[in-house]
């Protein structure tokens, strides 16, 4: 008997958002190592963005979710990561993305989360989605607001200077 | 596509991790019984453990497995392939959750099974398990499964152990 764990591949106009390989891991360890990540415990070093990576990706094979890489398509070079993940200390499963600095502005982090937001309501059944973002961390609070999210002040946070966004529900986006 | 398989032994069954099994696995973290195996009385710590050897499988293609006592269906261990970053290579690894099912061969009848299956099906070409040089349970073992110390293995930086070399199944000795 095996279990196979087939990890969907999901395409939108600019970009494919594939499972996650080891070789992924250099390029998630930059971004987690660039200024931006002070936003998210950061910046961290090699060992500890390795948890990191393993604390988004555990849940493809026990939870069946977990983070995407996002490719630009057209140039094949990794633009971040996106996924829906419930690390053990969440309080709740979380869409999250990581951009890399190079593809800031473009609308990639907003056309990612679209596709994975969609792929957890329609294909993995999610009633409900939560981002939890720094309060200083303006970019990501734009970014969820363009996504059409709001603040939900009776959501359970994540640490102690952490905002969550509520996701509209699947019927507010048929 | 990631596969995960079971494997069958005579008296255990070896399955992929499932999100229940992080009960088990988290009291043997924070037990004594995790002393060489990175335990911590840290829960947080421990959940982190677990799901870092989840992600093995769809990062790395190999993994741990959980043993599964068929006469009462208790998750009692855990064995499988685990490369934490910076580690020199992978290596092959096992725990025991609890005392009672301690001493009563299931380790050795887990480790062999997996030990196949990652030769057999993983590529794996060579496998080593470090061992605390105080451990003296784990040094037996070891040797029990036929592995002998490799002076000249590189082991991973901080931790303080004798790598184990395995033997290649099939190969002549």
């Amino acid at each position: 008997m095996t279990t196979t764990l087939t990890i969907p591949t999901l395409t939108t106009n600019r970009l494919t958002l594939r499972g996650p390989q080891l070789g992924d891991f250099p390029r998630y360890a930059e971004i987690f190592a660039s200024p931006r990540a002070r936003y998210m415990d950061g910046p961290l070093d090699r060992d500890a963005a390795w948890k990191e990576f393993a604390a988004d990706n555990f849940g493809w094979l026990v939870l069946g979710f977990g983070y995407w890489t996002v490719v630009e398509t057209a140039s094949g070079v990794i633009a971040g990561f996106v996924g829906l993940a419930k690390p053990p200390c969440y309080p709740e499963a979380e869409l999250g993305w990581l951009l890399h600095p190079d593809f800031e502005g473009k609308g990639i982090a907003f056309e990612a989360a679209v596709a994975a937001r969609q792929c957890a309501y329609d294909t993995f059944g999610w009633q409900t989605a939560v981002s939890y973002i720094d309060h200083d961390n303006a970019r990501s609070i734009a970014l969820a607001e363009r996504l059409g999210c709001r603040l939900d002040s009776d959501a359970v946070m994540l640490g102690d200077h952490g905002l969550v966004y509520r996701h509209p529900a699947p019927e507010a986006l048929q | 596509m990631i596969n995960v398989p079971t494997l069958t032994t005579k008296r255990l069954t070896l399955r992929g991790p499932r999100a229940s099994d992080q009960t088990g696995f988290v009291e043997f973290f924070l037990s004594p019984r995790a002393k060489y195996a990175g335990g911590s009385p840290d829960r947080a710590k421990a959940a982190q453990e677990f799901a870092e050897m989840v992600a093995h499988w769809p990062l790395h293609g190999f993994g741990s497995f959980i043993m599964i006592r068929h006469d009462n269906d208790q998750a009692i261990g855990h064995v499988g392939g685990l490369r934490p970053a910076g580690w020199p290579e992978p290596e092959l690894g096992w725990s025991i959750w609890r005392d009672s099912d301690e001493g009563q061969g299931y380790a050795h009848e887990a480790v062999v099974a997996v030990r196949d299956h990652l030769f057999t099906d993983c590529g794996w070409t060579t496998a080593v398990s470090y061992v605390a040089p105080d451990n003296t349970r784990s040094l037996a073992f070891a040797e029990r499964l036929g592995a002998y110390r490799d002076n000249g293995a590189q082991t991973p930086a901080g931790l303080r152990c004798f790598a184990y070399r395995h033997p290649i199944p099939g190969a002549a000795t």
